[in-house]
């Protein structure tokens, strides 16, 4: 490359630093016209996403089942294409049992603590590239759906709306290695800090060190002022470590959250909190121990022969 | 570059950019997944001019930082990609590339990937951005790095074919 060429190259590898640097000086300076940009990109894309989630969900899981069809012979290939078509067919049905099961234990569990909310199927995951966990759900201010509200799945805290868009909803999971949410021990009332981590576990650092905390023990959260982002008495996970370590500032343990978020294909968001706090309504039943049956077998020694 | 070169090489963007955010993003991968736009970039900045992998890397890092999904400050995905990209194009562009053959670029690909994933990683934390647990950022860290090098050479072909298309250079033996 002659010396003009790499000039030109280092001036425009200078220019484009400077730009970069510049843009996330604007945005870490909250300048609204990247906002609008961001908003403007998902009104673009949401469609994009509705269709193909549409398209996709059946075959999501399940490309082993679908990569066997069609092997041999006219009427094996007909017998097939039936089979194949029947398939489907189930496949769409069993995904959307999975949804109303999901759907009807969201509505349960809204029902007995008395939240309003607004059901959506998740339409996109969020990418991990940038080490977030977030995904978008295809309902948004035009279905009521405000800025940090609470997001439920069917076992309980699932997240909080981060963005919104006229026809989607960015959702930050409770496992978002940003997410923090007030929490209080159902037995012992004391109330701590939940941050997620990245993964199904997420950390609580109690406020008082002075009590004792318990593995099992059940989270609910402890909601905010005016029930944003957090409305009160929503399960959300378990104790399943506690770290005694001396010396902590603070007592510290690790919850598992009740929500599977690899199975989220359908949340609801709370647009509107319950008239009184539900507190322990929603805490999760401890499940019933399965009797195992107890085998017996009697063994009869066979007479050995005299002789 | 001309005029009809930025159009056709734009409209090849966003198409990468719609299919990364409304069918890849469907899929919640074992492992974290791959990013088509990223495979996708520094495989066309591999076998272009420095200038132009560093105009490759600046616009793929400013759709990356456009996705609702990302979670740091609008620029920083724009100022990685465009390192990423000159670096990549630096050492792979030319006769006496440091790459050599297909196999070669598959792994610079790879290895590419990572280090910007590092590089996010080492950025974040001074941007405000939250990272998580140490063990979560290995498995991703690992996981993308698989899917990536499983992705790759499948589609690493049609990239080839575009680039050679548009710019009527860069082919891959």
């Amino acid at each position: 490359m002659s010396r003009g060429g790499q000039s030109r190259t280092r001036l425009l590898l200078v220019i484009l630093i400077v730009t970069s640097l510049f843009l996330v000086t604007l945005d870490l300076r909250g300048v609204q016209l990247l906002d609008n940009l961001k908003q403007g990109t998902q009104n673009v894309l949401s469609p994009f996403q509705r269709i193909s989630n549409s398209a996709l969900s059946p075959i999501k899981n399940f490309f082993s089942d679908l990569s066997l069809l069609g092997r041999s012979g006219s009427q094996i290939e007909k017998l097939e294409k039936e089979n194949a078509s029947l398939k489907l067919e189930l496949l769409e049905r069993a995904n959307a049992d999975v949804q109303l099961d999901q759907l009807k234990n969201i509505l349960d569990l809204a029902g007995t603590a008395g939240y309003k909310i607004v059901n959506a199927k998740v339409i996109s995951q969020g990418s991990y590239q940038s080490f977030a966990q977030t995904v978008t759900i295809g309902s948004g201010s035009n279905a009521g759906i405000a800025q940090n509200m609470t997001v439920l799945s069917e076992y309980g805290i699932a997240g909080i709306v981060k963005e919104v868009y006229p026809n989607s909803a960015l959702i930050q999971l409770a496992i978002d290695p940003g997410f923090r949410i007030g929490v209080r021990i159902v037995n012992s009332q004391q109330i701590g800090f939940l941050s997620g981590r990245g993964e199904r576990s997420a950390v609580l650092q109690l406020l008082d060190n002075s009590t004792d905390i318990n593995e099992g023990d059940v989270l609910m959260s402890r909601g905010s002022i005016a029930n944003r982002p957090f409305v009160p008495g929503v399960p959300v996970g378990y104790i399943t470590t506690v770290d005694n370590s001396a010396g902590t500032i603070a007592q510290s343990a690790t919850v598992r959250y009740y929500t599977d978020f690899s199975k989220l294909s359908v949340l609801a968001v709370v647009v509107g909190g319950p008239k009184s706090n539900p507190g322990d309504a929603l805490v999760p039943q401890k499940p019933q121990p399965i009797p195992t049956p107890t085998v017996t077998v009697f063994v009869t020694p066979t007479p050995t022969p005299s002789n | 570059m001309s005029t009809r070169l930025i159009g056709i090489s734009a409209v090849v963007f966003l198409s990468i950019f719609v299919i990364q955010e409304s069918l890849v993003s469907q899929f919640r991968l074992p492992g974290g997944g791959f990013s088509i736009l990223i495979i996708f970039a520094l495989s066309w900045a591999i076998m272009s001019e420095r200038e132009v992998a560093a105009v490759i890397g600046f616009t793929a890092g400013l759709l990356m930082d456009l996705s609702q999904s990302s979670s740091g400050p609008f620029g920083q995905w724009t100022l990685i990609m465009l390192l990423a990209s000159y670096g990549i194009s630096y050492l792979g562009y030319g006769d006496d590339n440091f790459f050599g053959g297909a196999i070669g670029v598959v792994f610079s690909i790879v290895l590419a990937n990572l280090l910007l994933e590092v590089m996010f990683l080492i950025s974040g934390p001074l941007l405000g951005v939250s990272i998580g647990s140490f063990s979560r950022i290995f498995f991703t860290l690992l996981g993308t790095s698989v899917w990536t090098l499983f992705i790759t050479p499948i589609v690493l072909p049609l990239f080839a074919k575009l680039h050679k298309s548009i710019f009527q250079t860069g082919t891959l033996t």
